[in-house]
């Protein structure tokens, strides 16, 4: 294991924080441009959030937040070199994650069923961007968890331990993702 | 060893719903401001408990916080 006070060697690995600071910076950045938007169009954005169900939201932010505490116990137990837990935890944290998913999918049903679609409005047109783009690295995150618990269960050697580092740090950079959209989007305006 | 993941757990859970209460109730001069600074907490709870974060280089931990606390003043100043 690499000495994580390094600083070539943070928890996960160098190359998987290079990504969740350039994911973050561009999220980031589309964020203030909402924001922004926002602070010229008041009434609009206000109104238009209005039209979000702030519970989804929060029951949204919960599952990710549930399933990012898995994730967490599950690297704790592999450290300890209980695979029976860390399989258990890792499985609980992807059931949360198809959740969120299933969750989202019903919103944005329910906004497509209303017309708030992207031409919408300049809100909606973030809304569509901001949360689909997230709604992806869920599902890229979903895909890593999966065949990253199927590598532990069939007790490949070639899943290091960084390797398993790295995808828990992937999967908690959407919930970092999600904190900053769910107040911006739900509750700001 | 003390479970900080759990208690951070229960502190995330606790200040999302904090935030989405405060949301609804809080008064529109400070309801910004008390929005972005939960959601500090939490983005920082999130990196440095549950990505460990709290065990890397000071460089990754500055860079985290510094990113955050940018996003969250430049929010506090555009709204």
């Amino acid at each position: 294991m690499n000495n994580t006070k390094s600083i070539y060697y943070p928890p996960g690995g160098i190359l998987i924080w290079i990504i969740i600071y350039l994911e973050l910076i561009t999220f980031g950045m589309a964020i203030l441009a909402f924001a922004y938007y926002g602070s010229e169009e008041r009434e609009l954005f206000h109104n238009s959030s209005l039209k979000l169900k702030k519970t989804i939201g929060t029951i949204n932010t919960i599952l990710l937040l549930t399933s990012g505490f898995f994730v967490a116990k599950g690297i704790h137990f592999f450290k300890a070199s209980n695979i029976k837990k860390t399989l258990s935890y890792f499985n609980w944290a992807m059931v949360g994650g198809f959740v969120f998913l299933v969750l989202k999918s019903i919103e944005y049903y329910e906004k497509l069923e209303a017309g708030l679609h992207m031409d919408y409005n300049s809100f909606f047109r973030f809304y569509w961007l901001l949360t689909g783009f997230h709604f992806i690295h869920v599902i890229v995150g979903l895909v890593i968890l999966i065949i990253i618990t199927f590598s532990i269960r069939k007790k490949q050697t070639e899943a290091s331990f960084e390797d398993i580092e790295a995808s828990a740090s992937f999967w908690h950079m959407c919930d970092l993702i999600w904190l900053l959209l769910f107040p911006v989007l739900y509750l700001l305006f | 060893m003390k479970d900080t993941i759990t208690s951070s757990f229960i502190l995330l859970l606790t200040l999302t719903l904090l935030a989405a209460f405060a949301a609804s109730n809080v008064s529109p001069e400070i309801i910004v401001t008390t929005v972005v600074a939960l959601a500090f907490i939490k983005f920082w709870l999130v990196a440095f408990q549950f990505m460990e974060l709290k065990k890397a280089h000071p460089f990754w931990k500055y860079l985290i916080i510094g990113f955050g606390g940018l996003m969250g003043l430049i929010l506090v100043i555009l709204l």
